[in-house]
């Protein structure tokens, strides 16, 4: 809540001018029962008519003043709702941007999503609508309920009679609305992933001829889903009508009761219609009372979770960074890593006791069987992670003091999974540097060997690559993030398995051409075959987190450990197949 | 706006920059390709849409003849309340008054009685005819070619079967359909005025054409507006979306501050939509309700003259003045219907559109299903594109004898796996055949022809659940045991056996907490339970150890014994448990022959064999140079 006053705070000039708009509509919308009263009164007293008339007038020009105001009041709040909803949201993403790969893999993200979208819209029903009405709820009531009681109070007593009936309503119906509407929404939820798997593994599902049951599991979902909803819809049915009833049941007890008054000439005419018109004007913020008090519910449950992603710190902090006098070299460091993934089930060390050191300019290669740390290892580098024990430095400087931006900027990181984002090829090329002119997105799609892929799309460099780059292969993929990763001209370059999709003449081509970048950089490249790695000045093999074999090529041949045997296995694989 | 220095809540020091999204990252995020017109009522959509409610016809035209019962109860009431004013207030009849009072409850309890089995009965037929719609898009997705899938992103459809339905929903939750009833009711508060008194019927409805202007305005204006904002809420939901899944990427390339201002424009647009809705609306509501003001104290003024006449009674005034009330209030609530309608319509268009796409890849009417089958296979003369002449596939024949084994071989976008996604009928060959046991795959009984055919295509696919399910596909007739006995078989019972829940360990979605290898071998062990005479695969590439390799290969082994194979075989040791090895180069059949064969012959096999080797030469030569 604390959030969100700072956020209402930012609008207090609108809120406030809303709020005398607010107050000015019920004011006005007060003297109308009122005015009402004095030409029935007028009527009853038999005349003048031209009284009547003024009267008349006067409510003429009370509705068109009223209108004005009215329309402020509601759009200045309703915007304002908006405009904070535009900057809670602006906030979260910034937020977001800030937290650590360490936080995505515990989130999914379809769940996040349903918490930025929902819960967001929550927050701002709460600040739009719930705040009108939570105002205003009161202002009528206090009004109305004086102005009937100097009228008559026994009248105003008697009408205001069903009223506690109505606030046990309202708290039940409002309290089984929510409980009910969460329910659907987890309903949907269900059905929506068992969607999304099914159609993921749609090939399985057809191949294996699985549809029928398939659809049989979703059928049996959509029936609890149907039912779920068939139960909010008896609640939300009942809402109107008996709301309704209760405030149509105020009016008679005023007609009745008031009527005799009448009859018995303790009330004018005039007070009993003004009465009736007050009720009218109390109906709609009785009625809406239960509606309010579930989006106040609501609200504060959607700003509660949303709190829990502000709170979710970043723990990849950048405070410890000052700024460099020259830029990265890119001379490299292990010094006794350690590393774990926090809550891993295990709790088994990804990394224990590397400690390694490489030259700026040098190339590293990493091999070892998957789950050895390999991936793990390159992850310290850019921070994805920060290593548990130990230092990774950078030109001597422990990563931890550079300031994040320039770090990761000194970095171009190829990732296993080649992530694409649906923009253009160009786009996608240039996401790092976004500034870089055609010339070097062409050196670097020649590079990767894109060139006369991109030629043969239809829109060339400007052809979109759809969600997660869809309508590319999957060799294509990871050549544009190759691209990408050489386009911000880094002092670092990683390739994580990262030309796994793309063919071996393909590969050779790409790697022909990277060792004219190679050379003037430093690089360390994962991948598992032989033929891939043995050119580096300095290959480390992992297994189960630890260094066990470090040299270059011709040393860990001649040391006959689990390289040499690697390389003999696939030499030997080939020249059988020789015979 | 105070500045940022100034704001508490500001968790970022990234100041919003107001630029318009650029063209083409919103051409790129059009995640629905919304139709240009945002229709409110349709009436061919509204007629696909009864052919869902048609099995429901009977509740639904029972709560169809709710709606007049509940208007009549609805507009009785003023009148009661203008008889017991006129015929007993003023005649002190407090008795007569009291049963006057009884019909006016029994008027209201009718009301509400009908309106809530309206509301029930329509809600009853929504939720049933929802539900059959939901279904049908399900199994019609399900029947989908292979190729809707490449052109069509998950998420969109999950949201045709989702969202959009829901949103069909919520029509009928928030009594939209009830709009034409709405419009009835008026003409009947109309026509009971001017029944009443029609001189002072018509001072009520002076003001009726500003207000039909007034919301005809309204509906032009809020149209396109409505439209953007469903447009711009749905690009900036796929923007934040795509941002969460490739957050490590942004992180990466310190795209943050960029990656925020576009965000913020995308943001910002959709707030601006807002604003005006906003405004719109308030101006239509305080519209309504300064007409309804007014209307009523012309019907005081003009009333007046005649009560002191004495040409009506004070009643009529009063049933006047209620009618006047009751004549608004569907008008209030007509911006919101009109909402709900708008994306009604255009939920329904998408949902009707995916349920028109042609399945495509069906069985013929009189198809092919026989008992057994002896498992040979025939590429004849196939041809193949995925679109228009860009040929994947040229001229390939290949006969495959009952029990062989067949060794794929090309480099990357040869046409390897489209050869084998054409075998199990993934897609449709452009031109030549495909025959399996000599009969035309396009005669074959789509469901017979792979339940011939196991599949295990190169990236694995594990459903969440556990690990048996993901072996036996959740097909009643392989039991516990028989799962257990096919793990055994393709190792996979090593790893099994280990994980602490067994065949019952829980796998994450898409099997993250397993390692390839382990979804490869229980790929292997599902095809196998599966046991097909004819056995397709797509060997996974180099992404294990070499021990999980061995492994692999000997459980691979054991999957092709007696049966017909079809292997893109990547690795060496796969090729030579093959018979034959067939190579494609750009689409087409260069090579067939034992490996000793195609070396000897020094051709294209014999190039890509030797790259292995080349790679290799060429690393060592640059060392050499250093």
């Amino acid at each position: 809540m604390r959030r969100l006053w700072s956020y209402m705070i930012r609008y207090q000039g609108r809120y406030a001018l809303g709020l005398a708009c607010l107050l000015a509509t019920g004011t006005l919308a007060m003297t109308v029962p009122y005015l009402l009263k004095r030409a029935v009164d007028t009527i009853a007293a038999g005349g003048p008519p031209a009284a009547v008339a003024w009267f008349a007038l006067g409510i003429v020009a009370i509705a068109v003043a009223q209108s004005v105001v009215r329309t402020c009041s509601r759009f200045l709040i309703f915007n304002v709702g908006r405009d904070i909803e535009y900057d809670l949201r602006n906030d979260l993403f910034a937020h977001l941007e800030r937290l650590p790969l360490a936080y995505y893999q515990t989130q999914q993200t379809g769940d996040l999503m349903s918490r930025l979208v929902n819960d967001i819209t929550a927050v701002r029903m709460l600040l739009g609508v719930g705040f009108l009405n939570l105002v205003n709820t009161p202002i009528y009531y206090l009004y109305a309920v004086t102005i009937m009681a100097s009228m008559d109070w026994r009248l105003t007593l008697a009408s205001l009679v069903p009223y506690p009936l109505v606030l046990v309503i309202v708290k039940r119906t409002s309290r089984q609305l929510m409980e009910r509407t969460l329910k659907t929404q987890e309903g949907l939820a269900a059905m929506s992933s068992r969607v999304q798997e099914n159609l993921s593994g749609i090939h399985v599902v057809q191949a294996y001829v699985r549809e029928q049951a398939e659809i049989d599991a979703f059928a049996r979902l959509n029936e609890t889903f149907s039912a779920q909803n068939m139960a909010l819809a008896k609640v939300r049915g009942i809402i109107m009508p008996v709301m309704r009833g209760v405030s149509t049941l105020t009016t008679l007890v005023v007609l009745w009761y008031g009527g005799s008054r009448v009859i018995a000439g303790r009330l004018s005419l005039g007070d009993l219609v003004a009465f009736i018109g007050y009720l009218h004007i109390l109906a709609w913020p009785t009625m809406a009372l239960g509606w309010m008090l579930s989006i106040l519910q609501r609200g504060r449950a959607a700003l509660q979770r949303l709190e829990v992603v502000f709170q979710a710190a970043p723990a990849i902090d950048d405070r410890l960074a000052t700024p460099l006098d020259r830029p990265l070299a890119g001379a490299l460091a292990f010094r006794q890593v350690a590393f774990a993934y926090e809550g891993r089930a295990s709790g088994r060390r990804a990394l224990v006791d590397v400690d390694v050191e490489l030259p700026a300019g040098a190339t590293l290669a990493l091999v070892g069987r998957t789950g050895s740390g390999k991936t793990s290892l390159v992850q310290l580098l850019p921070r994805l992670f920060d290593a548990t024990a130990g230092r990774v430095e950078i030109d001597g400087r422990d990563v931890r003091t550079i300031p994040l931006a320039t770090l990761r900027r000194a970095i171009g990181y190829v990732p296993q999974d080649p992530f694409l984002f649906s923009r253009s090829v160009r786009d996608n090329i240039r996401f790092g540097a976004p500034a870089a002119d055609a010339a070097a997105v062409q050196r670097v799609a020649e590079i990767a060997a894109l060139d006369r892929d991109i030629a043969e799309l239809p829109r060339g460099y400007d052809t979109i690559v759809g969600e997660r780059g869809i309508t590319l292969s999957g060799g294509q993929k990871q050549r544009v993030t190759l691209a990408r990763a050489l386009l911000v001209d880094p002092a670092i370059l990683i390739l994580d398995d990262a030309l796994s999709s793309v063919d071996t003449e393909t590969e050779r081509r790409i790697l022909g051409r990277l060792r004219g970048v190679m050379r003037a950089r430093t690089s360390i490249i994962i991948a598992h075959r032989i033929s891939t790695v043995m050119e580096a000045d300095l290959i480390l093999v992992l297994d189960d987190g630890r260094v066990v074999e470090v040299g270059d090529h011709a040393a860990l041949l001649a040391r006959d450990g689990s390289y040499a045997d690697l390389f003999r296995r696939q030499r030997l694989a080939e020249e059988l197949e020789a015979l | 706006m105070t500045d940022e220095a100034g704001r508490p809540g500001r968790v970022t020091p990234l100041r919003p920059r107001r630029a318009a999204a650029e063209e083409s990252l919103k051409r790129a995020l059009d995640p629905h390709g919304e139709e240009a017109l945002g229709k409110a009522y349709d009436a061919r959509l509204i007629r696909r849409l009864w052919t869902f409610i048609r099995p429901y016809r009977r509740i639904f035209w029972l709560s169809v003849a709710c709606l007049p019962l509940n208007a009549a109860c609805m507009l009785a009431q003023p009148y009661i309340l203008k008889l017991a004013i006129d015929r007993y207030v003023s005649a002190g009849d407090a008795r007569g008054l009291g049963r006057m009072g009884l019909v006016y409850v029994a008027a209201i309890v009718g009301e509400c009685a009908f309106f809530y089995a309206q509301y029930y009965l329509t809600m009853l037929v929504a939720q049933r005819s929802l539900a059959d719609l939901r279904v049908r898009v399900f199994a019609h997705v399900q029947r989908l070619p292979m190729s809707y899938f490449d052109r069509h992103p998950v998420g969109r459809l999950v949201t045709r079967l989702t969202s959009d339905v829901d949103v069909l929903n919520e029509m009928f939750a928030a009594g939209a359909m009830t709009i034409f009833m709405d419009v009835l009711t008026m003409l009947g508060i109309v026509v009971i005025m001017l029944g009443l008194d029609a001189r002072l019927a018509l001072a009520a409805l002076a003001l009726m054409p500003v207000l039909v202007v007034g919301i005809d305005f309204f509906r032009r204006a809020a149209r396109r507006t409505y439209r953007q904002i469903r447009e711009r809420i749905a690009r900036l939901n796929s923007y934040l979306q795509e941002a969460l899944s490739g957050m490590t990427i942004i992180q990466l390339f310190a795209r943050e501050r960029r990656c925020f201002e576009e965000f913020d424009a995308l943001n910002d647009e959709h707030r601006e939509a807002n604003h005006w809705s906003n405004i719109y609306e308030a101006a239509l509501f305080s519209m309504v309700e300064a007409l309804a003001s007014i209307s009523g104290a012309l019907v005081v003024w003009w009333a007046a003259g005649d009560i002191l006449a004495g040409a009506i009674a004070f009643g009529t005034l009063v049933a006047f003045l209620e009618y006047i009330q009751r004549f608004f209030i569907p008008i209030r609530e007509f911006s919101i219907k009109y909402a709900v309608m708008q994306s009604a319509m255009a939920s329904a268009e998408r949902v009707f559109q995916l349920l028109d796409t042609p399945p495509a890849i069906v069985s013929p009417a009189r198809a092919y299903a026989p008992e057994r089958v002896r498992g040979t296979i025939e590429f004849d003369h196939v041809w193949f594109a995925y679109k228009g002449e860009d040929w994947v596939l040229r001229d390939v024949s290949l006969a495959v004898g009952a029990g062989e084994k067949i060794a794929i071989v090309g480099a990357t976008g040869s046409g390897k796996t489209s050869l084998i996604k054409l075998l199990a009928r993934f897609y449709e060959v452009s031109r030549g055949a495909i025959r399996v046991d000599g009969v035309d795959v396009r005669d074959w009984d789509l469901a017979s022809l792979r339940r011939r055919i196991g599949v295990v295509l190169q990236d694995v696919f594990l459903f969440s659940g556990d690990v048996a399910g993901n072996i036996s596909l959740g097909r009643p007739e392989i039991d516990t045991a028989a799962i257990e006995e096919v793990a055994r078989r393709v190792h996979a019972w090593e790893f099994i056996g280990r994980l602490p829940g067994g065949l019952h360990e829980r796998v994450r979605e898409r099997g993250s907490n397993l390692s390839t290898g382990q979804r490869q071998l229980l790929a292997f062990a599902r095809a196998l339970a599966y046991d097909p005479a004819i056995l397709v695969l797509d060997e996974a590439t180099s992404s294990v150890d070499t021990e999980t390799e061995m492994v692999i290969q000997d459980a691979l082994a054991t999957l092709m014994r007696d049966r017909t194979a079809l292997v893109i075989a990547h690795r060496l040791t796969t090729i030579e448990h093959s018979d034959r090895i067939v190579v494609l180069h750009h689409g087409a059949v260069r090579e067939t022959g034992t490996h000793r064969e195609l070396i000897a012959a020094r051709g294209i096999y014999h190039r890509l064999y030797e790259l292995q080797y080349a790679l290799a030469d060429d690393a060592a030569a640059g060392r050499a140079a250093r």
